[in-house]
């Protein structure tokens, strides 16, 4: 049996340090995955090295296996063997952030009380060092009757240490399988504390010390007025960064794709596999390709507010206005990350105690602007915004960017308020939002994020995208124009009669049916609209020339109604999918898809009537 | 003028005091037990010290304390659970 996998698990409290140690221990060879029914994102990859297979997974952060929130309870459940599909670990190693022993120590004791062969890992030693913490590991793996390291996220001789460790412990242990029982809560926090405080007096010296320059930064960042200006100078600089700074790397894969296009075309005779190839492969993918500097930089902001500490600054701040629409502060973050993408942003809304609040936020989330409506925006924008300078300092097409995320973010706060009027205030769990340590970014674990995040995308190009540019292509090749065609031959495409099919109902939008088209194969994936695009109006030639084709043939205010209708329209299968998993109710899901829907044709119509009445 | 057991929204900004007391609020009705052991647990507990270090966008809720050298935001339901008695400046 001594070849069975042995399973080690990470726990601690939230914000220790996890997730980097994690990446180091396993060459971030992470498979990340949901717990089944729960979601909450689930990483496990190999531990190399043992004597034996061995598996590391990492669980969500929690204070308590006690009192728990609903994503702490995921951490508990494994622990004992409770959830479905998930061995019970055979060793837990718990992590510590060394700056603050206290309140990890509690939850060590706890887990210890379990009876299973424990590490603990005292992350972020250098941070204490610095603050004069003096730790006596030896005495305190003595005291608690488990081997103790110390580590330093990516520091390899603390990782190393640990592997030590880790090694002679699964040279002793034995796989078992079976539940664990929670023990009887026996004892009071307080006496537990006692015991903390005997412990600490003994093994650590702590002087009562943070830095100042996190303090002077918090009296900055939290400042009732300072603090949101500069929030709100962080979300702009982050938006127009995503405009602007993308831009040559964009210029650059589309001359790319269309020098591939060249060279590929050059070497396939004229005919159908040409034709195939050229416009439907190689431009389909690419247009939709271009867009991968954008979501980098997106995501490069993304990670590094998570990693500095700074977002739970952002919730703490806008928690009271937040609840004045029947959010809190929590919801910040869900519906932070909904700006890359609602699936992931939604599945985080675990961490959301309150089950009225976490409805609403999963169903406001997608009116956060996703990154995959970004090509979409993009595109109208280049096509019918001009390129100019405004109040010299910001481009105009930036600007109309910053207002369609707010247009969003507006539309989430009212239809959050009006389901707070209708349900009521109920009472909810505390906020009690830790505020952790800033600290730089971990730049291992940020390019390790980047890469997943720049994965997934690819990924997607290289499947759905691949898959419905194909689709697409034969749609709008076959059947071919007759002979004495007189029109473009997509008119006589199944996708131009799919098109003029659903064309009626777009009809008071302006919508025509080229537009129309985009729309269906936009519900796999809204970026494909783009390509759609570029395959119905037969362009070849990057974004540019297609921008320049729907210029001459859309009307300004029908643009503006499409980039509405986008702002809106829940066009994302997969979006439609998480809130069926998250919510498990086929009314919620359905509410939610009709309501989106109804927005976008509503919004759609107005910005058409009343920007045909100002332009 | 504070008393002796201040509630903690109650307290200035940057005011150390110690904490005396974790009493029960209606508002959490029957979930006010968890809620005051969810204090208990990062460390609100009687003779705890603490230090207020800011407030939210809008008057005093939520608020901002350090204690056992962590940082936490509590609204101010949760603030008025926790009863303190104010260091001299």
């Amino acid at each position: 049996m001594s070849q069975s996998v042995l399973h080690f698990a990470l726990v601690g409290n939230p914000n220790c340090g996890k997730t980097a140690l994690f990446n180091c221990l396993t060459g971030a060879k992470a498979k990340v995955a949901n717990y089944a029914g729960v979601t909450v994102e689930k990483r496990s990859g190999p531990l190399a090295g043992l004597s034996r297979p061995a598996e590391l997974i990492d669980l969500p952060g929690t204070y308590s296996l006690y009192v728990a929130s609903p994503d702490e309870q995921v951490a508990r459940r494994v622990i004992l063997g409770e959830m479905a599909g998930e061995v019970r670990p055979d060793v837990l190693v718990a992590v510590i952030d060394a700056t603050n022993i206290k309140l990890g120590l509690r939850l060590v004791l706890e887990l210890k009380a379990l009876g299973l062969p424990m590490v603990l890992v005292l992350n972020l030693a250098d941070a204490a060092r610095s603050r004069g913490i003096n730790i006596r590991t030896e005495l305190l793996a003595e005291r608690l009757g488990m081997p103790v390291v110390e580590t330093v996220a990516v520091r390899k001789n603390g990782v190393g240490d640990l592997q030590t460790a880790l090694r002679s412990l699964a040279a002793s242990v034995q796989t078992r399988t079976g539940n664990l029982s929670l023990p009887e809560r026996s004892e009071a926090v307080e006496s537990v504390y006692a015991r903390i405080d005997a412990l600490l007096a003994e093994c650590v010296d702590a002087p009562e010390f943070t830095p100042r320059w996190q303090d002077k930064l918090d009296a900055l960042v939290m400042h009732p007025v300072l603090g949101v200006a500069i929030l709100a100078a962080i979300l702009l600089l982050m938006f127009q960064a995503v405009f602007a700074w993308a831009a040559p790397v964009m210029d650059g894969i589309e001359t790319l794709v269309g020098w591939l296009g060249e060279q590929v075309g050059a070497l396939l005779p004229a005919g159908i596999l040409h034709d195939f190839v050229v416009d439907g492969l190689i431009a389909g993918m690419g247009s939709v390709l271009v867009f991968l500097p954008q979501i980098i930089i997106l995501f490069a902001f993304i990670l590094a507010l998570e990693d500095s500490g700074y977002l739970p600054r952002a919730a703490f701040l806008l928690d009271r206005m937040m609840r004045g629409v029947g959010l809190s502060g929590r919801s910040f973050i869900p519906l932070l990350s909904s700006f890359a993408c609602a699936v992931p942003g939604i599945m985080s809304t675990r961490s959301i105690a309150n089950p009225r609040e976490r409805l609403v936020t999963i169903m406001t989330a997608p009116l956060m602007t996703c990154s995959a409506r970004l090509p979409v925006y993009a595109l109208v924008i280049g096509a019918f915004i001009p390129h100019r300078t405004v109040w010299g300092l910001f481009n105009l097409q930036g600007l109309t960017l910053f207002c369609l995320y707010i247009a969003g973010i507006a539309s989430a706060a009212l239809v959050a308020w009006i389901t707070r009027q209708q349900q009521g205030e109920g009472n909810s769990f505390p906020l009690l939002l830790e505020l952790p340590n800033y600290r730089w970014p971990n730049l291992y674990h940020f390019l390790v994020g980047l890469k997943e995040r720049a994965w997934i995308f690819l990924s997607r190009v290289g499947t759905v995208i691949l898959a419905l540019s194909i689709v697409l292509w034969f749609l709008a090749t076959f059947p071919h124009a007759p002979e004495d065609a007189t029109l473009p031959a997509i008119e006589y495409s199944f996708a131009g009669m799919l098109g003029k099919l659903i064309q009626p109902l777009f009809e008071p939008l302006g919508f025509n049916w080229q537009m129309c088209i985009a729309l269906i194969p936009a519900m796999a994936a809204r970026e494909v609209a783009v390509s759609t695009l570029a395959t119905v109006y037969a362009v070849s030639g990057g974004e540019d020339a297609l921008g320049s084709s729907l210029a001459h043939s859309w009307t300004v205010p029908v643009a503006l109604a499409y980039l509405a209708w986008f702002v809106y329209a829940p066009q994302c299968l997969s979006t439609i999918a998480v809130v069926r998993r998250e919510t498990n109710s086929v009314r919620a899901t359905l509410i939610f898809t009709g309501y989106l829907f109804a927005l976008a044709y509503v919004a759609a119509l107005l910005v058409r009537q009343l920007s045909a009445i100002w332009l | 003028m504070p008393s002796a057991h201040t509630p903690l929204h109650q307290l200035p900004k940057g005011a150390k005091a110690t904490i005396v007391d974790i009493v029960s609020h209606a508002v959490f009705g029957d979930m006010d037990e968890q809620v005051t052991l969810r204090l208990k647990e990062l460390g609100f507990l009687p003779g705890a010290m603490l230090q207020v270090i800011g407030f939210g966008l809008f008057g005093s809720d939520p608020v901002a304390v350090r204690i056992n050298g962590t940082k936490f935001g509590l609204r101010r339901a949760e603030a008025e659970k926790v009863l303190a008695t104010i260091h001299p400046m």
